[in-house]
Formats: structure tokens, sequence, C-alpha cells
């Protein structure tokens, strides 16, 4: 039985195993994969550390401009 | 949405969004900057060890963790678990330090410096400023120990967060995004 801020550190952590996995590989799906885990692990921590899982429109007010700004990194890195 | 939903102190709030900004805004122009020189900067980038940026994300979840458990602690009156989870959340800021100082020695030992490179002046900055907070996160975990009271180590932890929140935006672009 682990408590509500224990499982969100092993989310944490799986995401970070999963972006050190994907990045070894190359390519724009690559790419969109790891702004995608950096957008979720942003999620644990606004949700469930910094508490805005209580405050979900609150929480949508950083996650959608922070997707917005990952998006025009990924646009940015894909130019060759 | 209301302002009153916003758990912890609103100046905290302001300060995250703010940091976000800054960083986000120097990421963005690394970005840009980059279309003027992609195999150059794919080069720089590519002398990067990520292995011990890796380590250092691990490092500071984990000492999110401890923050987190040390502001419920002190919100549930246990001085002593608050006390002992704020120093081991100081003690993983610690550990980054000298894992980013390590990585910096490396750096600068295989002749990479600000200079090198446009990317290398964003690497320096961004790290360092980043690096600059973690110090400044450090001494804050550490003062709202001295005296553990609910809203100065809420405080205290909503800072090292948005440390830790700051650290996992601007991994991918600088480290792994080739």
């Amino acid at each position: 039985m682990t408590d509500r801020l224990t499982r969100n550190w092993l989310l944490l952590i799986a995401l970070i195993l999963a972006t050190t996995g994907l990045a070894t590989q190359d390519g724009g799906i690559a790419a969109a994969g790891l702004l995608a885990l950096a957008w979720a692990k942003s999620r644990a921590i606004l949700g469930g550390f910094l508490h805005l899982d209580r405050a979900p429109e609150w929480l949508s007010a950083f996650l959608v401009p922070l997707g917005l700004w990952l998006a025009l990194v990924w646009g940015l890195a894909a130019v060759r | 949405m209301d302002l009153d939903d916003l758990p912890g102190e609103l100046i905290m709030w302001i300060l995250i969004g703010s940091e976000i900004l800054v960083f986000a805004a120097g990421i963005t122009a690394m970005s840009a900057m980059r279309l003027t020189d992609p195999a150059g900067f794919a080069d720089a980038q590519a002398m990067l060890d990520g292995r011990m940026a890796a380590l250092n994300t691990v490092v500071l979840v984990t000492s999110g963790l401890f923050a987190a458990r040390a502001e419920r602690a002190a919100h549930a009156g246990n001085r002593r678990g608050a006390r002992r989870n704020l120093m081991l959340a100081t003690l993983g800021g610690v550990i980054f330090l000298v894992a980013k100082g390590l990585e910096y020695a490396h750096d600068l030992s295989t002749e990479i410096g600000i200079d090198t490179h446009p990317f290398f002046t964003f690497y320096f900055l961004l790290t360092g400023f980043h690096a600059a907070h973690v110090i400044a996160g450090v001494a804050v975990l550490a003062l709202v120990a001295v005296r553990v009271r609910p809203e100065p180590v809420q405080a205290g932890a909503m800072f090292w967060h948005m440390v830790d929140l700051i650290w996992v935006l601007i991994l991918p672009p600088i480290y792994l995004l080739m």
C-alpha cells in the first residue's frame, strides 16, 4: 500500500525511465515523445506535488500553455 | 476559476509562472538560434554527457517527494517528521549540485566553454541559472527547517517543486532533442 505522494513519485520515476529509453532514438516522432514525456512529468509535479489536482481549472491553465510551448519547441527542432 | 482555489500563497504561483516564462523564453531563443546552424548545434549537443542529467532528474524528483512529505508532516503538526524530510530534500539538492559540478568539470576538461559555440552559451546560461535556483532552494529548505511552521514549509516546498518542474522542462531541449 503506497500513499498518494509516493505513487506520484513512482509515476515520475517511470516517466524518467521512459525518457531514458526513448532518448536513444532519433527522429521527429522520438522528439515528440520526449516532449510529451516532459509534459507528463510537468503534469505530475503540478498536480501531485503542487496540489493542482485539487484545482483542475488552474492545472489546465498551466498545462495547456506548456503543451503549446512544447509543440513550438518540437516544431523548431524538426526544421532541418 | 478562482484565485482562492490555488493552494498555497498567490505570490508563490506568480513566482512559478514567471520562472517558467523566463526559462521558456531562453529555450525558445536557443531553439530559434539553432535554425541558423542545425549541424553545429547537433555536433555541440552531442558533446554533452546526458547520463549525469538523467541521474540528476531522479535526484530532483526524489528530493521533491521529501519536500512534499515535509509539507504534509508540517500541516499534520509533525514537526520532527517535517524537519527530517526537509533535511532529506536539502540533501537531494546538494547531491544535484555536486553532480552538476562534476558535469561542468567534465565539460571544461573537454575544452567546452561558454563561448565555444552558441549552443554552449545557452547551455551554461540556462543550466547555470537553474543551478542558482537549486542553491537558493537548498538555502530556503534549510531555513524553513530551523523553525518548522506549516506556511513557510509549504512555501519552501513550492519553491522546490518549481525548481524540479523547470528542470524536467529544460532537460529535453538541452540534452535530448538532436
